[in-house]
């Protein structure tokens, strides 16, 4: 029973974790397009700082993704 | 439904972490120093790009050709993005950030072959690479600004100008702050990679599964779960050539970042 209840909070906690960063990387990314709309010639930089931005949100749900594992092992 | 979950469970079970030996035993491997399914492929994967590199450096030419052109090519981009994040010491680095580029690459392209996986979808290969990232980066911030220099550097110039009053309250934390925040960098260096190149293939096989599952059903139930599987099967495996080029390419911009925040900690 312990165990079920663990996996079930498992899947909770991976998929709370994951909404926040999904929101973000969304905002992220449409701003990165809009911005490279508008300056074609920043696209190279940009998008670099995009992939960083994405790296920090994303991590938030690498930490869940590793809580979950935790809990269902 | 009734043998999908058992169906399942032997696919998972192929990606766990077994002995070499034993591919289809049921034991997995906890002997540090047995050759695994995984660590199998990565020798693959490093032979391979061993012998793709010593060959393109083999006939270096002015105007390179075959393989010499595509490696040439691969090694520029890398410089150019060592360039950008680094400013123009950033060169110096890039044999470091291509060698972990085109290794992780050719790991997630070899994880594409049906029947092999990716070096890269064991959290230990992964977890190597960043603790080498982050010791790299460390040492290299240690010896540009000095050691009083680089944890100055933790604490941002705007606090440390500051009066007494707001740079020995906010100081402190902002600093537990920064150092949990570079602890953090390699954890997830680790995971991002490790978690997508393994989630990769149990989403292939799972719509795997489906289909065979739906080719035994019959009637209409059995043609739509067949062409589902087989239609989510073909868009998932292109996704996953994708993400085999995003995370080689993530994990080399995040390096160079990295390494680059470190070279100009003095500066920031």
């Amino acid at each position: 029973m312990e165990g079920s209840l663990n996996v079930l909070g498992a899947g909770i906690a991976y998929g709370l974790a994951a909404f926040g960063p999904g929101l973000g990387i969304g905002i992220i990314g449409g701003k990165a397009v809009e911005a490279m709309a508008r300056q074609p010639e920043m696209a190279g930089k940009v998008q670099t700082t995009m992939f960083i931005a994405i790296a920090f949100t994303e991590a938030l749900a690498l930490l869940g993704f590793v809580l979950a594992l935790i809990l269902s092992a | 439904m009734d043998g999908f979950a058992e169906k399942l469970a032997s696919k998972l079970h192929h990606y766990s972490v077994l002995p070499f030996s034993d591919v289809n035993g049921t034991v997995d491997a906890v002997d540090p120093f047995v050759l695994t399914n995984y660590t199998f492929f990565l020798v693959i994967a490093f032979v391979i790009t061993l012998v793709f590199f010593l060959v393109a450096a083999r006939r270096v030419s002015i105007v390179p050709q075959g393989i010499g052109q595509v490696a040439e090519a691969g090694y520029e981009f890398i410089r150019n993005l060592c360039v950008d994040n680094m400013g123009k010491d950033g060169a110096k680095y890039a044999p470091f950030i291509g060698t972990l580029f085109f290794f992780i690459l050719f790991n997630n392209v070899i994880g594409l072959v049906p029947g092999a996986l990716p070096g890269t979808g064991s959290i230990g290969v992964t977890a190597t690479w960043a603790l080498m990232v982050f010791i790299v980066y460390n040492a290299i911030g240690f010896k540009k600004n000095g050691v009083i220099g680089y944890l100055k550097s933790f604490v941002p110039s705007g606090v440390r100008e500051m009066g007494p009053g707001g740079r020995f309250t906010l100081g402190p934390f902002i600093f537990i702050l920064e150092i949990v925040g570079h602890f953090l960098r390699p954890l997830t260096l680790a995971v991002r990679l490790y978690a997508n190149m393994f989630a990769g293939g149990i989403i292939l096989g799972i719509f795997g599964i489906f289909m065979i599952l739906g080719v035994q059903q019959l009637g209409a139930l059995g043609i739509t779960m067949t062409g589902f599987g087989f239609m989510m099967l073909v868009i998932m495996y292109g996704f996953k050539v994708f993400v085999a080029f995003i995370q080689a390419y993530v994990f080399a911009i995040l390096t160079s970042v990295y390494i680059g925040g470190a070279l100009h900690a003095s500066e920031h």
